[in-house]
């Protein structure tokens, strides 16, 4: 069964806020997320994902058949988002990796993130389900 | 009668008034984010005015059909706007014949056309077209896929810290290898006002044709081809108050009527024939295809509504907004203005220390601030100026010296929250 403890979490805390709050909050978790600096060694092509207005670099392990995330932006909003994603679903099996869709990034309920930066986030997404080996999913998003 | 006194009497507006003009734009009055529009993004598409919106309209309602060839009263009629539209844009730019002024999509379209049309014809192994390293993408690109094509090179004019064209580089690079030399009249990125009328002279010295992007000038005054002497001339509807889909190409009529076609089509053939077909003169040889007919007409009442506010009074007005800007701006701690050239139109690129201007450019938003931010399709300039992206705040005729304290007050704020 997938863990999804820390997405739940997210989509709780998020629903509580409003627009305003909800930039706070991810400005927050950036800060804190930027207290656990991303490997200055990662910072580089392999590791990045092409097609953003600012750059984010992912990593990716794969341990006892499940997918572990590590991400980083050089913008603090999107660095939050990053992390919020990368939170949400690391843990999970490639076939529950697979099964993560658009629905999941809209019941995070980022409010007016979401208009701004939805098709960065789906673009977020389909790079990790890809790093995962999910293709499946990927495609049908 | 005094200068002042003959505009007004033209016009029928006070001097200038701001609050007046702002009226004529609907969009002016909406909200965003529940505060009001502070809109600086204006150097990438401006707002338009009734007149416009209106006028469209209006045509596609009353006089509305396909243009030329048409022996019907609607075609005549439609045919009579868009003619007429094109005399407005001659005028506009004090182009000495009508025939020297070619329809297009945009800019983009008009410099892309030059390239392939004049360039295929006249550019060879070894040759080079100076740009500068200010230069949008739009007039790099065009210019490097038909060098590439026939052999010639692409060399960049190299700029000041100050964002200045250097002249003197210029000068050095000009030679008998030289066929073209395409400079943008005002940055898109610095606001740099360039000495176009030195460098035409030093092209011209070299028998060397010159074209000039002027995407953002016509904008923000006005523009005598004629006074320039330069051979190609570009500008665009959407950033004159008009409708997108238009852009214009000035050409001297000696130039044009060398160069063949680019695009083939519709009405800029003379005869069809498997045998062979002959074209049209310019400017209808390089307009295949229906052309941007209402958009024309939009851009023809974009060009008399900024004749009526006057170019004295948008200049004088749009200047204070650019130093009100510069001052205001500067004073917030680790902001750093790009571009700080002698000239300037009312452009404000900037970076804060230690904070992405994604980041910026978002809470702005979240403020009701519409700015820019990226590399502004210009980056060979970031790479030169050491930058990634920066954020910029364009001005227009609309804009107010509140507004500029709204956007300080906005980036003092965002910067806080955001360290």
């Amino acid at each position: 069964m997938a863990d999804m403890s820390a997405y739940e979490e997210f989509v709780a805390a998020l629903e509580a806020l409003d627009d305003e709050m909800r930039f706070e909050y991810i400005i927050d978790l950036a800060k804190e997320a930027r207290k656990d600096p991303f490997p200055e060694s990662a910072k580089d092509d392999r590791h990045l994902m092409h097609g953003c207005m600012s750059k984010v670099w992912i990593i990716h392990e794969e341990r006892d058949g499940r997918h572990y995330f590590h991400g980083h932006s050089d913008a603090l909003i999107v660095e939050g988002l990053v992390h919020m994603m990368t939170r949400s679903f690391s843990g999970l099996t490639t076939e529950e990796m697979a099964n993560i869709s658009l629905d999941h990034v809209r019941r995070l309920n980022l409010g007016a993130l979401t208009t701004q930066r939805q098709v960065g986030m789906m673009a977020m997404l389909k790079h990790m389900q890809r790093l995962s080996g999910a293709k499946r999913a990927a495609a049908n998003v | 009668m005094t200068e002042m006194a003959r505009r007004d009497a033209a016009t029928n507006l006070p001097p200038f008034d701001v609050a007046a003009l702002r009226a004529e734009f609907p969009i002016l009055s909406r909200t965003v984010n529940g505060k009001p529009l502070v809109f600086l993004d204006s150097g990438a598409s401006a707002q338009k005015p009734r007149a416009v919106i209106d006028g469209m309209a209006e045509m596609m309602r009353t006089r509305y059909a396909n243009v030329h060839r048409g022996v019907h009263t609607l075609s005549q009629e439609a045919t009579d706007d868009f003619e007429r539209a094109r005399s407005k844009i001659a005028r506009f730019l004090n182009a000495a014949h009508e025939d020297e002024i070619v329809i297009t999509r945009s800019v983009t379209e008009a410099i892309n056309l030059v390239a392939h049309a004049y360039g295929r014809a006249n550019f060879g192994p070894g040759d080079e077209i100076l740009v500068s390293e200010m230069e949008h993408h739009a007039n790099i690109v065009p210019w490097q896929l038909v060098a590439d094509q026939v052999g010639a090179k692409v060399r960049p004019i190299p700029i000041t810290d100050a964002g200045e064209l250097r002249l003197d580089a210029l000068a050095a690079m000009l030679g008998p290898q030289t066929r073209m030399v395409a400079v943008t009249h005002v940055s898109n990125v610095l606001g740099t006002v360039n000495p176009v009328a030195e460098v035409v002279r030093l092209a011209h010295h070299h028998g060397v044709p010159v074209l000039l992007d002027g995407a953002q000038a016509a904008v923000h005054g006005p523009v005598d081809v004629q006074a320039l002497d330069v051979d190609f001339y570009g500008f665009t509807g959407h950033k004159l108050y008009g409708p997108t889909g238009i852009g214009v190409l000035y050409g001297k009529q000696a130039l044009l009527d060398l160069m063949p076609p680019w695009q083939g089509g519709g009405d800029m053939i003379d005869r069809v024939s498997f045998d062979g077909t002959t074209f049209k003169a310019p400017p209808h040889r390089f307009e295949a295809g229906t052309p941007p007919i209402v958009e024309a007409v939009g851009l023809g009442i974009a060009i008399d509504f900024v004749g009526r506010i006057g170019w004295d009074a948008i200049a004088a007005h749009e200047q204070s907004l650019l130093q009100a800007a510069t001052e205001r701006l500067s004073g917030i701690d680790g902001l750093r203005i790009l571009g700080t050239a002698a000239e300037k139109a009312a452009i404000v690129s900037f970076v804060v220390e230690g904070v992405h201007s994604m980041d910026l450019a978002m809470l702005l938003d979240r403020a009701g601030v519409a700015v820019r931010v990226g590399h502004h399709c210009a980056e060979p300039l970031m790479r030169r100026l050491g930058v990634d992206s920066t954020l910029r705040a364009s001005f227009a005729a609309y804009n107010t010296l509140d507004e500029v304290g709204v956007l300080a007050d906005a980036v003092t704020r965002a910067v806080e929250r955001l360290r």
